[in-house]
């Protein structure tokens, strides 16, 4: 599930995580629940941008027949 | 060919007027193909005709001449050109053999000069915008980290090498697609179109860059196609314009979503810069594990706290019940006579009675006096009512 995200949209859950973290309204149980999915969004993201060097694909020129 | 023959009359040669006329359509067929520079004074095109009609004006002399040219030819030109645009129009002159009228064929014709451009392109620009294609409100965000940049280049190497540098450099984790198309001339609207379709419709390509080094006004003309700033509006993914240099500002720039000066501010657009973005996750990661922190011990102190508070309680209501006995005491006790004496009081008896005036005694009689602490016996020696 979190392969198919976008990085931004796993950066803004973490954020929000942090702040309701941060807020205090949370239950124990709750608070370690929300933690641990943060570190694992913590990580997702980390691993993103270990990703390989900048990779170029030619897609060629694709010149459409005149209408 | 026809011989055009006249009649004899005696010693006079007469001609018909359509001989005449196409003798004479004969011998202009003789004139070169030239250059004839005109001001538009009347264009008239019909998709029903099989020619485009104008009037060319010499703006000096207010001379006329009538020019057509096939509509074919005309539209293929796609000049957009409207009536007081000056032209240059290439072809023959010609007869128009029914009325007579002498008229130049064209076989091509073209705007002259920036000014008939500027012209065509203020028009356009005010019909865009009158339609809302450069509308604030349709300005798309652009992704912050996208899965792969569309770069949609011209064979121009300095202006697609600083892209690709910089977005190297900022975030290495980028997939960039490259598509290489003709960004100049004739036909180049047609390929940038097609260019940018095939870009958008990459499975992971979220953002779309259109650079192309500066140029002339007229090199940059494609940019400025309506096919092109309309394929722009409607990209399916945003679209970043780098085209030119600053002081251009060909149609596309005003219909992406976003424009930057140069491949390389175009660049820092689409991609983060991963420093800050590592620098971002770091200072989250650090704020989640303090956070977490904070709410258990926060949770932990108020746990304490409650047990201290239901260890309190029985003797919390012992205290409080002695407290209210306490006030009744003291009640009972501000009630009591022992009280009054206390604050300096005495009671008066004789036999037995509280004596509550003087004339119930009589000098000599025995009088029990009592304190707050102790009891005098005493007698009367005088009494004054």
């Amino acid at each position: 599930m979190i392969e198919e995200r976008t990085f931004e949209e796993l950066q803004k859950e973490l954020q929000e995580i942090v702040q309701r973290l941060e807020r205090g309204d949370v239950a124990v149980d709750d608070a370690i629940a929300l933690f641990r999915r943060g570190e694992e969004l913590y990580r997702a993201c980390v691993e993103r941008l270990h990703a390989a060097e900048l990779r170029i694909e030619e897609l060629g020129s694709p010149e459409s027949p005149r209408t | 060919m026809a011989k055009i023959e006249p009649v004899v009359y005696g010693d006079r040669k007469v001609y018909t007027v359509s001989a005449f006329n196409r003798g004479v359509a004969r011998f202009l067929g003789r004139l070169p193909t030239l250059w004839v520079e005109g001001e538009i004074q009347e264009l008239r095109r019909n998709a029903a005709w099989a020619n485009v009609f104008l009037t060319l004006k010499d703006p000096k002399t207010g001379a006329t001449l009538k020019v057509t040219i096939a509509r074919t030819t005309f539209d293929r030109l796609e000049l957009g050109l409207a009536e007081g645009e000056t032209v240059h129009v290439s072809g023959r002159a010609e007869l128009y053999e029914l009325k007579g009228e002498l008229g130049l064929r064209a076989s091509t014709l073209e705007r002259v000069g920036v000014g008939g451009h500027l012209v065509a392109l203020e028009r356009l620009k005010r019909e865009l915008a009158a339609e809302g294609l450069f509308a604030s409100e349709r300005k798309r965000r652009l992704p912050q980290v996208p899965r792969a940049v569309g770069i949609l280049t011209g064979a121009d190497t300095a202006a697609r090498g600083d892209f690709i540098a910089t977005i190297g450099r900022r975030f290495p984790a980028t997939k960039a697609i490259v598509c290489e198309t003709r960004v100049q001339g004739r036909g180049a609207p047609d390929a940038i179109v097609a260019g940018l379709r095939a870009l958008a419709t990459h499975p992971e390509v979220d953002v779309v860059v259109l650079t192309r080094g500066g140029g002339s006004f007229e090199d940059l003309l494609p940019f400025s196609a309506e096919s092109v700033v309309r394929a722009v509006a409607t990209c399916p993914v945003p679209v970043v314009s780098a085209v030119g240099h600053e002081q251009d500002t060909p149609l596309c720039d005003l219909a992406a979503d976003a424009r930057a000066a140069t491949p390389t501010a175009a660049a820092a657009l689409v991609v983060p810069d991963e420093h800050e973005l590592r620098m971002a996750l770091e200072t989250c990661w650090q704020r989640l594990g303090v956070s977490v922190r904070t709410l258990l011990e926060r949770d932990a102190t108020g746990l304490a706290r409650q047990g201290e508070r239901l260890r309190a309680a029985p003797r919390l209501v012992f205290e409080r019940r002695r407290a209210a006995l306490d006030h009744a005491g003291a009640r009972l006790q501000a009630l009591s006579p022992l009280a009054t004496l206390a604050r300096g009081y005495a009671i008066v008896r004789a036999g037995g009675e509280a004596v509550r005036a003087a004339e119930a005694v009589t000098t000599g009689d025995r009088l029990e006096i009592e304190f707050a602490a102790g009891a005098l016996g005493a007698r009367v020696e005088e009494v004054r009512p």
